[in-house]
């Protein structure tokens, strides 16, 4: 080490007396958000579950959510209920996509 | 008698905060850290002492408000760093443009540092020397020597190349030696 380096460090290393300097940045301190853990998710699996509801109240007549799961047992994708189906199942999938992602 | 419990790491106050809003936990953090975020930003300004207080307590309480951003594979005094220098940034931004590219017109550093300097130097004299050095060299000197960042972690904090950073080093090294020697009786 060069002893401009060495004078850099030595002087990095001096300690600065607090002078209060702690306690004036603990007063002026804002109240931190308080955000709880919980209410992101219950929001965003309530948009998803919301849409679903508003999905299955407006689906044309004769697509039943059950009946689409039973197409979608025979095989039968292209029925109004399984399009439904696949529909509320993919809006859950995004959402619990969304909240691992966000809570890794 | 019960041996002195062991201060808690940085870690644990962070936790403490995060998990129960623990403002004494926060303030010991601002204790342990506040000399040398001081200290960087001093050097920053020019040893403008207000301004590097103001711009370090604004350092704090952005700390605090984006506590639950902090990722703990770094250390938390880089951390408050990388603050510090974009808090530093912005404040400069205002007065004036910061210009944190190479100087090309500058004299290329090409001196060794294999002279002795004297073994003791007044930091007045250290303080003067660092304001001649440009806006660049000064960030990365204070990254490199008073945050003690790699030159890699500088460049990131500091947002400019790897290549930079080092040329900025090596001049301000050239120009402090230069500026110290002239000094000298």
């Amino acid at each position: 080490m060069n002893d401009i380096d060495r004078i850099l460090r030595d002087d990095a290393r001096i300690v600065l007396p607090d002078e209060g300097f702690a306690a004036r940045v603990m007063a002026t301190l804002p109240a931190r958000p308080r955000t709880k853990p919980w209410l992101h998710s219950a929001l965003v699996f309530g948009s998803a579950l919301l849409g679903c509801v508003l999905a299955v109240a407006f689906a044309p007549a004769g697509a039943s959510l059950l009946q689409g799961f039973a197409d979608l047992a025979q095989l039968q994708a292209r029925t109004p209920g399984a399009l439904l189906a696949i529909a509320f199942c993919g809006a859950l999938l995004a959402s619990a996509v969304v909240l691992a992602i966000e809570s890794d | 008698m019960p041996a002195p419990a062991a201060s808690p790491s940085d870690a644990q106050l962070i936790l403490a905060v995060l998990e129960r809003e623990d403002r004494r936990a926060f303030g010991l953090l601002v204790e342990r850290h506040q000399s040398q975020v001081r200290t960087v930003l001093r050097r920053l300004t020019k040893g403008d002492v207000a301004l590097a207080d103001d711009l370090a307590q604004e350092t704090f309480v952005l700390a605090w408000r984006n506590l639950r951003k902090f990722r703990f594979e770094a250390k938390f005094s880089t951390w408050l760093y990388r603050i510090a220098f974009n808090t530093w940034q912005s404040e400069a931004r205002k007065k004036h443009e910061v210009l944190l590219d190479v100087d090309e017109d500058a004299p290329p550093p090409g001196l060794e540092m294999t002279t002795q300097m004297p073994d003791v130097v007044a930091r007045v004299d250290l303080e003067r020397a660092m304001e001649i050095l440009s806006d660049g060299e000064r960030a990365a000197i204070t990254a490199c020597f008073y945050a003690d960042l790699s030159h890699e972690e500088a460049a990131e904090a500091l947002g400019m190349p790897l290549g930079t950073v080092k040329t900025h080093i090596l001049r301000a090294r050239a120009k402090l030696k230069a500026r110290l020697e002239k000094g000298k009786p």
